[in-house]
């Protein structure tokens, strides 16, 4: 008798209790693993290393070390010091003069053309308060070789001679398949001009590390599997 | 027991197996489909690592879930599984199969919930000839890390999650007493120089006198990933320290001093780091003489764990990885004309268990069959 009477006669009525208790069971069931779950979320961790020593690296006699994503090495001529590398420079020198004077030696590198050889040369024609030159002018004073394979453009410019700030900058630029190089010294003329040699050997012991096969930057992003070959 | 017994009751619906099924091939079809637009990890946490897939109109923030997502699916199946045996199966000798079959599912189920929770993410270990690292690092995440490098033997890291990053957010750190506050953020980002801004007033963030970031949209693209800019400032007690740019695409830290102590901090991929070290001796891309086909990629590595006297050489290559404390190194990548290899490090404590799942089901499977066969073939020798 008393099953009966629990057995509800309405199918649909039988449904709606039926969706009712399934509603109760799907609030723990939901509950579960959301609680799970939200032990994985984004914590701020906080945690000791021991010191990681990168003298070691830096201190491989006159050969820089290449950073892996750049991926480029060169040899510090005799009579420069290092200077420490800053948020851009990839490399940082200093040329010391007569007189307390000196030149300062830059190695930046950016991906791609870096906005092109004029704009570039224009930008540092800026620093010397001389005005941009158009793109015909100014390939008449530009120099250019072949560096490993690739493209090398080398500049000598002078402020005028009536600058407020009277300086000379001696700039080499690189363009590699993936990357561009800038390698700069900048100091008073007298000092660049008994530099000059020094600067040129300095930029023909660059050796570029990049693939010319595939033109990609050896960034991490650009990795190869090993499931691809 | 009988409350248990009427609470489980809806769970044991057979239309639920059928819809959990369905909504799993659906899930299964879309997440394929989509990973052409967004990618194996995307989609992997999209459709199948999540409760819900969400519909996102147009230019709004509103997110309506419409289909359950894997988890929620996964769990019903599960209860759905578990409950149907408590309630309607009895365990005799004729039923063995279905219940082996059965229980290596749910071992399968449990399993994969157990390891996605619990379970370290899948990092990697970029090494080049003769470095050693002591970490591997996240091929998706990236950390704002803030170190304290006062120490003379040790630095304490703080490492906040990029995901904790937007624009307008106070972070206040757990150490140091530090707040950082992020101005701005760009999930990712490129480096480019300021002559290439198309104008002056184009969104970007001046990293130095060379370089720009200006914003990108995000990629999900299996071989290209997300490189995050900041540009965030550091208060202690409610006085600026200092305001900085950084960029994961240009990981180079900047240095600050607040409260007698220095700190340097860096946005770069999430480091996870190992209590061991390991060298890359050499690496190896053998191809097949006079082709350039790949015959066999090798890293000799050796591992340094001082704690456990463990100084010794191994060699990794396809099918073959160093296993050690808990950590599995495999032979994934190389780069920089060979000179670089990229170790996969994958820690999954309950790797055994879909291996020992699918003996399960194939056992119960082979019992279920193997018995159906044998009383068709008895009844046809009796007729």
């Amino acid at each position: 008798m008393n099953v009966k009477a629990r057995k509800p006669k309405n199918r649909w009525r039988c449904g709606l209790a039926r969706i009712s208790q399934l509603h109760r069971s799907c609030a723990i069931l939901f509950f579960l693993p959301m609680f799970l779950t939200s032990c994985n979320n984004d914590k701020i961790e906080v945690y000791r290393i021991p010191k990681e020593d990168l003298t070691v690296a830096m201190e491989r006699g006159n050969l820089a070390p290449p950073t892996p994503e750049h991926s480029a090495r060169w040899v510090k001529p005799d009579g420069w010091t290092e200077q420490p590398v800053s948020e851009m420079r990839l490399g940082s020198f200093k040329a010391d003069g007569p007189e307390g004077t000196a030149a300062d030696i830059s190695v930046v590198s950016f991906p791609g053309e870096a906005g092109g050889l004029v704009s570039n040369i224009n930008r540092w024609r800026g620093q010397l308060e001389l005005p941009p030159l158009e793109e015909k002018q100014l390939s008449e004073t530009i120099q250019q070789k072949e560096i490993q394979g690739a493209p090398a453009f080398f500049v000598d410019l002078q402020s005028a001679e009536n600058s407020s700030k009277p300086s000379r900058i001696l700039g080499a630029v690189f363009q590699r398949p993936s990357r561009t190089w800038f390698v700069k010294m900048t100091g008073p003329s007298a000092l660049l001009e008994s530099q000059r040699q020094k600067f040129f050997d300095f930029v023909d012991s660059f050796r570029f590390n990049d693939s010319g096969q595939s033109g990609e930057p050896p960034s991490p992003s650009r990795q190869k599997s090993t499931n691809d070959e | 027991m009988s409350k248990i017994v009427q609470w489980l009751k809806p769970f044991t619906s057979l239309k639920l197996t059928i819809f959990c099924l369905a909504s799993a091939m659906i899930l299964v079809f879309l997440g394929t489909i989509d990973q052409v637009n967004i990618g194996v990890y995307e989609a992997e946490n999209r459709y199948f690592k999540s409760f819900f897939l969400f519909f996102v109109p147009p230019h709004t923030d509103l997110r309506i879930p419409w289909f359950p997502g894997g988890y929620i699916v996964g769990s019903l199946l599960l209860v759905n599984l578990v409950a149907a045996h408590a309630a309607r199966f009895r365990l005799t000798w004729k039923k063995i199969g279905i219940v082996l079959l059965h229980s290596g599912l749910i071992l399968l189920l449990v399993g994969q919930l157990f390891a996605d929770i619990f379970v370290d993410l899948e990092s990697q270990m970029r090494l080049d000839q003769g470095e050693t690292k002591n970490y591997s690092e996240s091929s998706y995440f990236d950390e704002l890390a803030v170190i304290d490098t006062s120490a003379t033997d040790s630095d304490q890291v703080i490492s906040v999650p990029s995901s904790r990053l937007s624009k307008g957010t106070k972070i206040d750190l757990p150490a140091g007493g530090l707040r950082v506050v992020v101005n701005d953020y760009y999930p990712n980002a490129a480096l480019v120089s300021p002559s290439q801004l198309p104008h002056p007033g184009y969104p970007h963030l001046p990293l130095g006198p060379m370089a720009v970031a200006v914003p990108l949209e995000k990629t999900y693209k299996q071989d290209e990933r997300n490189l995050p800019a900041a540009d965030f400032s550091v208060f202690q007690n409610d006085r600026l320290i200092g305001t900085w740019r950084l960029a994961a695409g240009f990981p180079r830290p900047v240095s600050f001093q607040a409260g007698g102590k220095n700190y340097e901090a860096v946005l770069r991929p999430k480091r996870f780091y190992k209590p061991f070290a390991i060298t890359l001796i050499q690496f190896r891309h053998d191809r097949y003489a006079g082709t350039d086909i790949a015959k066999n990629f090798s890293s000799r590595i050796r591992l340094l764990d001082p704690s456990r006297h463990e100084d010794r050489e191994s060699l990794i290559f396809m099918n073959n990885p160093l296993r050690y404390r808990g950590f599995t190194f495999y032979q994934a990548g190389f780069d920089n004309n060979d000179q670089t290899t990229v170790l996969q490090v994958a820690q999954n404590p309950s790797w055994l268990v879909p291996y020992i799942s699918c003996t399960l089901i194939v056992i119960g499977m082979l019992l279920q069959f193997g018995m159906h066969l044998v009383s068709f073939v008895k009844r046809r020798v009796i007729a």
